[in-house]
């Protein structure tokens, strides 16, 4: 069957985007690993336009019902897309072996956690490494751990341990903290929480499970070892922008280029919105936002061919 | 006979029951947060201490993998 339009990803930009085709009767099919992208693992979510504090996953629910109430869209869930490819102006889309083909292919595939790439990060990967504090923040009951990144991220981390770790650790690579002070001042009054900035994490070791951390302290280029359990890597995220590669042109940061009126990648039929394009602020609010703008045009391309 | 591993706070988790919900299969919850032997019985089952894990009927599934808890339960 050929659609009018793939959708890839189903976070707040994908769901946005599928809504909106539904309303616009557009032939429309969505791929996703699974419902509800980044923002499923925020703990609360305090500037979603219209919720004064509400968790991830309940946003995540609210979009799903919201989606499937709409309907008139496939969706399919479970699916990881590997590979876009046109041919004869038609999008040929790979997901788990299977082949789908649009006229039109909207990447909303969002970003993943960045990570650490130091030794010992992949071994123990699981094992004491951890890239989502919310899920594994109360394994680390009276334990000593790091948080790697001092933006907002890090200090979500934080504040997701701070009920159970009894030490924490901030590493923060460059000298300033960027995360905002509200966050900054809950962690300093527990008075678990120790920062060390200018710090250059080099290698998490241990046998089974991880029990210290290397980092190089840039001050001094003085190599220092913390004992710990835990290492919760919140250093950012990376774009999923790996599906667009040689299709689309993508920036220094990974991110696609778009057009900002109209949300248009460099190729014709292919539209980016969410964090997976160059935004300069990622937001659930601005990727609904430009999710939107991108399934009206892509109505309008569609009405005109 | 399905058991999952969780926490109280982890979202995926809750993607894994509301899952399992929607497909009728049955499970039982065990909280790692709350007892020590739960968190040894989900390190020796897994190898690892992070959640969700998933033991359907003798597969360990790390993580909310629905290709891998399909293939597993064949559904």
């Amino acid at each position: 069957m050929l659609y009018d339009l793939i959708i890839v990803g189903a976070g707040p930009a994908g769901v946005a985007a599928g809504i909106y085709a539904s309303r616009k009767k557009i032939k429309t099919l969505m791929l996703t690993e699974a419902i509800g992208g980044q923002p499923v693992i925020a703990s609360e979510i305090n500037n979603f336009i219209g919720f004064k504090s509400i968790s991830g996953i309940e946003l995540k629910k609210i979009f799903e019902e919201h989606l499937r109430h709409q309907g008139g869209t496939d969706l399919k869930e479970g699916v990881g897309v590997s590979k876009i490819e046109k041919k004869d102006g038609i999008f040929f889309v790979s997901a788990n072996g299977e082949n789908f083909e649009a006229k039109t292919v909207l990447i909303a595939s969002g970003s993943s956690p960045r990570r650490l790439n130091v030794l010992g990060e992949d071994k123990f990967a699981g094992k004491g490494v951890f890239y989502c504090s919310i899920c594994d923040a109360p394994l680390m009951k009276d334990k000593a751990v790091a948080v790697v990144g001092g933006g907002n991220s890090g200090f979500y981390a934080v504040l997701d341990l701070l009920p159970y770790a009894s030490k924490i650790y901030v590493l923060e690579y460059s000298d300033v903290l960027r995360a905002d002070p509200i966050y900054r001042e809950k962690a300093r009054n527990s008075g678990k929480v120790e920062v060390f900035t200018m710090a250059a994490v080099k290698e998490i070791s241990g046998n089974d499970f991880v029990s210290g951390l290397k980092y190089e302290d840039r001050k001094t280029n003085e190599i220092k070892e913390l004992k710990l359990d835990g290492v919760f890597v919140e250093i950012g995220y990376s774009p999923n922008s790996a599906i667009g590669s040689g299709l689309v042109e993508i920036n220094q940061a990974g991110k696609i280029i778009v057009n900002h009126q109209t949300q248009a990648a460099s190729c014709e039929g292919v539209w980016a919105a969410g964090d997976v394009a160059d935004v300069l602020y990622n937001q659930i609010n601005i990727a609904i936002g430009d999710a939107v703008k991108a399934v009206l045009n892509i109505n309008d391309y569609l009405n005109k061919k | 006979m399905v058991k999952i591993y969780t926490t109280q706070t982890c979202p995926y988790c809750v993607m894994a029951k509301d899952y399992f919900k929607s497909k009728g299969v049955q499970y039982e919850e065990v909280d790692v947060s709350a007892s020590e032997t739960a968190r040894e019985e989900l390190i020796k089952k897994s190898h690892q201490m992070g959640v969700p894990v998933i033991d359907a009927n003798g597969a360990i599934i790390v993580g909310f993998n629905r290709t891998e808890i399909d293939k597993a339960l064949g559904l």
